[in-house]
């Protein structure tokens, strides 16, 4: 309820004008918050061209299929044995990627096999950021035995080199399919973001505004997810767009060495993977799949480094 | 600071425990175990029990850890499934390969990304600087694997001039010179691309450490009492300017050790990391106990040096 109709006295929008208007200061439009970070990052070129190549790969991998009609996965019935469209072919007008060992269109499988590394990257993603954010949370919210138990666990996992732990993972439990993959990555994927939002806990939890909250009688759950979770949200938001990157890479990884994603499924590591066997004649097998995870990583950090710079409270507006 | 140390290892202690359990039970999970893998697959189900005893895999994997960690804790890693030598010989076998990759890939990148930090924090804002930012930038964001493919196609394929796998070239007796000479090209490729990653994301390091250390005070009153430029940097920035490096090049030693597997993959090269895809292959399960466990302890050493590194080279920190 307005204090003025309190005191009742009338002042509208228009009488309060003019008193903004004698400092330069003030004039500036009133923006809000979502509106002054996304200024912030559109000043970012390196994030902006980051996030242009981002659309511009999700429209190649999701809705390029539609467009470039090849079969990526039917292998010919013939196979001439040059030409375009002959297996192994460099790239041509008819396959402007080439074609594979089995002469299979290599753009129309980069497509498929970039729906596969995309979903993998994301699903992981959240699934390590809502794993990481939960153990955080705990840890950092009761402290105490809670924090000790969940912070050796986060221990045992950080040391152990990760692609070892990983490469025995997916012995274990991995049966090649992308939802496995995508589980595998993000056993390993949260410490870090556990990490983090424990240590925005610790602090966030002495503030003023949760303990007001608690005198108004809001229970635990409800203060650690609806008050203090999104002021750790800044950070939290940057880690998972770094996090998409490093999952894509631990993807391709695991694909090359065929722990991964297994074939007929398309990945662009399992696709590296078996290009690897015709390298000498057919270096462009590996090197498109490479260009593609290449690009897709680097706009992910810097758009996740933008976001950090656009996110950051200490950095003053100007 | 002698207190804080035995307090660390004694906390590292509990913590390698936990590892080894978690660790054991991760690779008795590994479906196809040695039975499957590693055993005649015409053997009768009773002579298949037998060897299943003989193993010791037969008990429940409780008392397969106690009696593990009992020879463990004796320096008894058991044998290897595959060529039955006792663990620790094996390891001690592929043990110098990898080391010697290990600290060759570790110097040159930390000498590159020293210097390369160097040059682009004190050419901040030049084309130098920004060039060496992309570059930096390309050395993060591919995976080192794919940099292993391409340095053997362009090296080995299509130039000619370096070896792409192994160690040695078979099949020739080399007199000592020449061995050593073929040696030192088989090894430039494997180095190369172990450092590039580290290259890069440590020369980002560098260069920020080195911006905050070129604008503090001490450094001014260096450039007034008339120091040289490059006096200045080696004489009063490096040792401050390197101090974050080194925590994090410590705290990095895990994924060092990850990457110095991938290498080896890519490139053959005959050390643990190669023991370590071949006995996955084969669920040579010691084997791979060891080395795990191993990874571990240098981690968790490798995180205490940090720790220490970081009080001995800057005395305004304290730990208690």
């Amino acid at each position: 309820m307005d204090i003025s109709e309190h005191l009742g006295t009338s002042q509208t929008q228009e009488d309060v004008e003019p008193f903004l208007e004698l400092t330069t200061e003030l004039v500036q439009k009133r923006r809000s918050q979502a509106r002054i970070i996304f200024d912030r990052f559109i000043r970012n070129r390196a994030a902006v061209v980051g996030a242009c190549a981002l659309i511009c790969m999700f429209l190649f991998c999701f809705v390029g299929p539609y467009i470039w009609r090849a079969n990526p996965n039917a292998i010919p019935l013939k196979i001439p044995l040059t030409g375009p469209d002959a297996s192994l072919a460099p790239p041509s007008w008819q396959h402007p990627f080439g074609t594979d060992d089995v002469a299979r269109d290599e753009m129309a499988r980069a497509m498929v096999g970039g729906q596969t590394s995309l979903l993998v990257g994301l699903m992981s993603m959240l699934m390590a950021i809502v794993l990481g954010v939960g153990i955080g949370a705990f840890a950092g919210y009761y402290g105490g035995i809670i924090d000790n138990i969940l912070m050796r666990f986060t221990d045992i996992v950080l040391s152990v080199p990760l692609y070892l732990l990983l490469f025995v993972l997916s012995v274990a439990f991995s049966d090649g399919s992308p939802r496995s993959v995508i589980i595998l990555i993000a056993m390993l994927g949260w410490t870090y973001a556990a990490r983090l939002v424990r240590g925005e806990y610790l602090a966030l939890k002495e503030r003023e505004f949760v303990l007001a909250s608690r005198t108004i009688g809001a229970k635990n759950l409800r203060l650690m997810f609806r008050h203090i979770l999104p002021n750790a949200a800044g950070p939290i938001i940057v880690n998972a767009t770094l996090l998409v990157g490093t999952n894509i890479i631990l993807e391709s990884i695991l694909s090359y060495f065929g722990f991964g994603i297994q074939p007929p499924t398309a990945s662009w590591g399992s696709m590296i993977g078996t290009g690897n066997s015709f390298f000498d004649a057919d270096p462009w097998l590996i090197f498109f799949p490479g260009l593609l995870i290449f690009i897709t990583v680097l706009s992910f950090n810097l758009v996740g480094d933008g976001l950090r710079d656009a996110l950051d409270p200490y950095m003053t507006e100007r | 600071m002698g207190r804080y140390i035995i307090r660390r290892i004694l906390q590292a202690i509990p913590l390698l425990f936990l590892v080894s359990i978690f660790m054991f039970t991760l690779i008795h999970l590994m479906p196809g175990g040695p039975d499957q893998v590693l055993f005649n697959p015409h053997l009768s189900p009773a002579s298949r029990a037998a060897m299943r005893a003989r193993f010791g895999l037969d008990d429940p994997i409780p008392i397969q850890y106690l009696k593990w960690l009992g020879n463990a804790l004796t320096g008894n890693f058991g044998f290897s499934f595959g060529t039955n030598q006792p663990v620790s010989e094996v390891l001690q076998e592929r043990f110098p390969a990898t080391l010697e990759l290990f600290i060759t890939g570790l110097s040159l990148a930390l000498i590159l990304a020293i210097t390369l930090g160097t040059i682009s924090a004190v050419r901040q804002g030049t084309i130098t600087d920004y060039t060496l930012t992309v570059i930096s930038y390309i050395g993060i964001c591919t995976p080192i694997f794919l940099f292993g493919l391409f340095a053997q196609y362009i090296f080995g394929v299509l130039l000619h001039w370096l070896p792409t796998s192994g160690m040695e070239t078979l099949g020739y007796n080399l007199d000592p010179f020449d061995a050593f000479i073929d040696h030192l090209q088989h090894l430039i490729l494997p180095m190369l691309v172990l450092s590039i990653t580290f290259i890069a994301g440590w020369s980002r390091y560098m260069r920020s450490s080195m911006i905050e250390v070129v604008k503090q005070d001490y450094m001014r009153t260096a450039r007034a009492k008339g120091v040289g430029p490059v006096k200045q940097l080696v004489g009063h920035a490096l040792r401050n300017a390197v101090i974050p490096l080194i925590t994090v090049v410590a705290l990095d030693f895990g994924s060092v050790a990850g990457g110095a597997t991938i290498t080896e993959g890519v490139f053959a090269w005959p050390g643990m990391g190669l023991l370590f895809f071949q006995s996955l292959e084969i669920r040579d399960y010691p084997v791979l106990l060891a080395m795990l466990l191993l990874g571990a302890v240098f981690v968790i050493g490798f995180n205490l040096i940090a720790d220490i590194l970081y009080a001995v080279m800057d005395p305004r920190i304290r730990y208690s």
